[in-house]
């Protein structure tokens, strides 16, 4: 299979020969391995070739075969944005497209036209292009592997070779993307070629209120697969109706050559590091063990964020091991009563809650775990106990870190297409994507099948998002329904269908809405409701701000519907720059590096200065955070 | 300590009164329009006239539901208030006219006094035009009661803040205060905790657009601190203060090196000028900032400051504190 450039018009295409998607276990070679780097992976992060381009029509097209001379690329530091190297300009956009008042575009599939539009964004002059090269050679605990290549987050869509030959095209910026290699390796030096593009029509679906990079941001890593690998790792951990003992489902999805003769055993580990459960069964392609019974659970909540542990070892015929799979797990109960109020271990859920986007002054979005450690550090010292990951996935170890500290999760989809409904502050759908259109759903159903299959094992999930700001239609109610046909331990959420209140059977299992007023919430629960109150964003933390909390905070104590909110939001988006007239270091906002359209300081609505210092707004929110913990 | 016997030494000069004591010396100025020296222990704290204040710079809440722009009346009267009236009283004896020559030629330089008073009365821009009286009652051991009271319009438009302005030559290396911890405002202030602050330097909270910022409300006690004068002929360079104190009311407060105007101004912490100043104001009333949106939504009706109806408000400025 070739590569084609036409792919990046094609809402239908969006990922090509990509592995699927799978849990976020890490997998090692063997126990002693567990909390140190595993042998089984290899950083491809560092430097990388690199080439910058305009426009699609004006990149090395045949960078990738193996004799190509790439001596006047320059080196690129991976992960991090292309942008923030010093190639392409930088943007801050919220609501529109970036291309506003330059180029003319329309999603292909609508305005009744049943057709892509060719060149929408192959042959496109705003469409820029890094052109990546890193050569690598097989660690000595790969040889006999297959061997996986994995991009953690790469804006906005790629193609990947090897060796010359294509291996596969990916969207969906913020999921890890996967591919084999194995076959196309050779022995010594082998060159990976990646080919990076600003733009595609997974651009629409992606028009996030955040500045507009591309490039490789997340880290890339090559995975060396065992014999046998646990491929998917299922945990339903579920606390029984007496919230005192409960009981686990333990499912293994199992890759390799020959499955036979190999065992899959696992133990539990609980609170304390004792080992309470052993089982060993045959390892088949699924494997499921028997239930495992509780007696007694410790439940996870975010005062006591109590976590389990697993250990899966794969072993083979002979009973050597072949890997090692550690995982945390907790037990904790969701439930929506009767009452129309959300419980959490049978105690109703109040949310003191922030949107977080990934934010680094220095490094933009491809921010590093010690950012996210302080950043919990941050949520726990001022009492907030829940985090709305807007308006995408985050990195992987966020979960974990939220597991294990306690903060509940709303893990959103990669989904906002605000500016094809939104205009000028109107309700105008005419050409909303995804919304009805058949041939927008399979992008939008993949990013909610990703989202699902790589974080299903993190206890602190307790909503699942399906997207902000996209409008509401049949598309966004399919992905509804998958989360339902997926997992009855969670509930689903998405605000955008207040604006399409007939779809409100399909779409959420809370009212959610933005900025709405008090009196207005009030209004809602008074008025009957039918599902409980969230507010997914709420005041607004724009410069000096913060003000009038008290009002909501009074809907808590008076309505059991109203269950709290996620601040907007929790650090403000700006740039560190050096200002050569004051001699200072200075943060940077929306249209300060000329880019227009833009929408300048509303990029700052941060709890956080851009630095990661507190507001002085933050002692009010730790105060109100505080009365209903 | 008290000595009652102590008495103003009173200067009626010829554009100025001068109130003289042990530790201080003040000049309250007609030409000017106000107090224009205000001498403690040797170092002067004033660089120009105290104003009346009318404006706090625009957040960004402010400039999304409109209201720097609805209000923009209050932007000009901060800035372009004139004094138009003054009137001396000494030890309960009101002049009817200013006591300067000739009239003054009947005086001499052992004039005394137990309590001096005088009122500037600034007139607005506003349309209608409203008035704002600020009024210093100074008793015989130099210590100062501020009163200052607004007449109120219900033709005008919702104020940002009021208060007095006091812009001191040089920039105050710290302040320490009473009251709230942290940046507070009316809608905003249940998280602070009580206690007394040290807040070193001149402060700008660094907001991505400079806006208002340190406000710190329900406040007991403010004590500017300094170490520098622009006098050249001084030479110490220990630290010095001066103390403002509640009088009938805890007041709010806000300690910066800039002026509304100058915040106004700058879209980026690194265009604010070099800073020089230390401007002291404390406010007799406060609007809230909101918090709903950065869009339309106003700050809540109860957080509103309305210029409808008169507003008084009084501090104290204790020269003899230690």
């Amino acid at each position: 299979m070739q590569a084609d450039l036409n792919w990046l018009d094609d809402p239908e295409v969006f990922r090509v020969n990509q592995l699927p998607a799978h849990s976020d276990h890490y997998f090692y070679a063997d126990s002693n391995e567990i909390g140190h780097q595993s042998s089984l992976v290899k950083s491809l992060n560092g430097n990388w070739r690199f080439r910058f381009s305009k426009s699609p029509q004006d990149r090395p097209e045949n960078f990738y075969q193996p004799n190509f001379d790439s001596s006047t690329f320059d080196d690129i530091k991976v992960p991090g944005h292309i942008e923030l190297a010093g190639y392409g300009q930088i943007q801050y956009i919220n609501t529109w497209y970036p291309w506003e008042g330059k180029i003319f575009r329309r999603p292909a599939y609508t305005l009744n036209s049943d057709r892509i539009i060719p060149g929408t964004f192959s042959q496109a002059k705003d469409n820029t292009v890094g052109s990546y090269l890193k050569k690598f050679t097989l660690p000595e605990s790969f040889q006999n592997k297959r061997v996986v290549v994995q991009f953690q987050g790469v804006e906005t869509a790629f193609y990947v070779w090897l060796n010359g030959e294509f291996v596969g095209y990916a969207e969906d910026s913020f999921t890890p993307s996967e591919f084999n290699l194995t076959d196309k390796l050779v022995s010594g030096e082998n060159i990976l070629a990646v080919e990076v593009f600003k733009r595609s029509t997974a651009s629409y679906l992606e028009d996030q209120d955040m500045f507009r990079f591309s490039g490789i941001f997340r880290d890339v890593n090559l995975l060396g697969l065992p014999e046998v690998h646990v491929e998917d790792l299922d945990l339903k951990p579920v606390v029984n109706d007496d919230f005192k003992s409960g009981k686990l489902d333990v499912s293994l999805e199992l890759t390799g050559k020959d499955l036979s003769g190999a065992t899959a055993e696992l133990s539990i580990i609980d609170p304390n590091d004792d080992v309470i459960t052993t089982k060993s069964m045959a390892a088949g392609e699924t494997t499921t063990f028997d239930t495992i019974d509780f007696s007694k659970v410790d439940l996870w909540s975010p005062d006591t964020p109590t976590l389990y542990h697993i250990a899966v070892t794969i072993k083979g015929q002979n009973g050597q091991t072949l890997e090692v799979v550690p995982y945390q797990f907790g037990f904790r109960k969701v439930e929506l009563r009767n009452d129309k109020v959300i419980y959490v271990n049978n105690k109703r859920l109040i949310i003191n809650g922030v949107n977080r986007h990934e934010w680094s002054a220095t490094r933009g979005r491809a921010i590093t775990l010690d950012d996210m450690k302080a950043d919990i550090k941050t949520m726990q010292a001022n009492n907030i106990n829940a985090d709305r990951t807007c308006h995408y996935p985050d990195q992987i170890p966020w979960y974990y870190l939220c597991d294990q500290n306690g903060i509940y999760l709303m893990a959103e989809n990669n989904l906002e297409s605000h500016g094809t409904w939104q205009k000028m502050g109107t309700v105008e759908p005419s050409v909303n994507v995804p919304g009805d259109n058949p041939h927008w759903l399979k992008a939008v159903l993949d990013r909610a099948r990703s989202n699902y299959h790589l974080f299903k094992n993190h206890v602190s999930i307790i909503f699942w998002s399906l997207g902000n700001e996209s409008f509401a239609g049949s598309d966004i109610a399919e992905m509804n329904k998958y989360y339902k046909q997926h997992d009855q331990t969670r509930l689903t959420h998405y605000e955008g269908v207040f604006h399409k209140p007939e779809l409100k059977d399909q779409i959420s299992d809370v009212e959610s809405r933005m900025y709405e007023q008090p009196e207005n919430i009030e209004k809602y629960l008074q008025n009957d409701p039918k599902k409980p109150f969230l507010d997914c964003e709420y005041m607004h933390d724009m410069g000096n701000s913060i003000g009038g909390m008290n009002s909501y905070n009074d809907l808590i104590d008076k309505y059991p519907m109203y269950q709290g909110g996620f601040i907007w939001d929790f650090i403000d988006q700006a740039l560190l720059v050096h200002d050569n007239i004051s001699g200072r270091d200075v943060l940077r906002y929306g249209g300060d590096f000329d880019e227009r359209h833009s929408d300048y300081e509303f990029s700052g609505d941060g709890l956080m200065f851009a630095d990661r210092t507190e507001k002085p707004a933050m002692q009010e929110v730790k105060y109100y955070y505080g009365q209903h913990k | 300590m008290v000595n009652t016997n102590k008495q103003l030494h009173v200067i009626y000069g010829d554009g100025t009164l001068g109130l003289g004591g042990e530790n201080f010396h003040y000049i309250f100025s007609y030409e000017r329009g106000g107090m224009e020296s205000m001498l403690v222990n040797g170092r002067e704290w004033l660089y120009r006239t105290p104003k009346p204040v009318f404006w706090r710079a625009t957040t960004d809440n402010d400039r999304g539901s409109g209201f720097s722009t609805k209000s923009a009346q209050w932007f000009a009267a901060d800035m372009f208030s004139t004094c138009k009236k003054i009137v001396v009283t000494v030890d309960g004896k009101t002049f009817d006219q200013l006591p300067i020559a000739p009239f003054n030629n009947r005086f001499s330089n052992h004039e005394y006094a137990a309590e001096v008073s005088i009122s500037y009365t600034y007139q607005t821009n506003t349309v209608p035009a409203t008035e704002m009286t600020i009024t210093y009652q100074v008793a015989n051991d130099g210590e100062i009661t501020v009163k200052a009271h607004f007449v109120g319009n219900d033709k005008l438009p919702d104020l940002p803040a009021l208060g007095v302005q006091f812009l001191m030559p040089t920039q105050a290396s710290s302040f320490n205060y009473t009251g709230l911890s942290g940046e507070t405002y009316p809608d905003r202030k249940q998280g602070a905790t009580k206690g007394n602050f040290t807040v070193k330097g001149l402060p700008v909270t660094p907001y991505l657009v400079p806006q208002e910022c340190g406000m710190h409300m329900d406040s007991k006690q403010v004590t500017v601190t300094r170490d520098k004068t622009q006098n050249n002929a001084d030479h110490l360079d220990q630290p010095f203060d001066l103390t403002f104190e509640k009088a009938s009311q805890d007041f709010a407060f806000g300690c910066l090196p800039y002026t509304p105007e100058e915040l106004e101004n700058a879209t980026h912490q690194e265009e604010l000028p070099l800073a020089h100043r230390t401007v002291l104001t404390i406010y007799g009333a406060v609007r809230g900032v909101g918090g709903i949106d950065s869009w339309g939504t106003d700050v809540e009706s109860k957080y509103h400051l309305k210029a409808d109806k008169d507003i008084d408000f009084d501090f104290k400025i204790d020269p003899n504190v230690e």
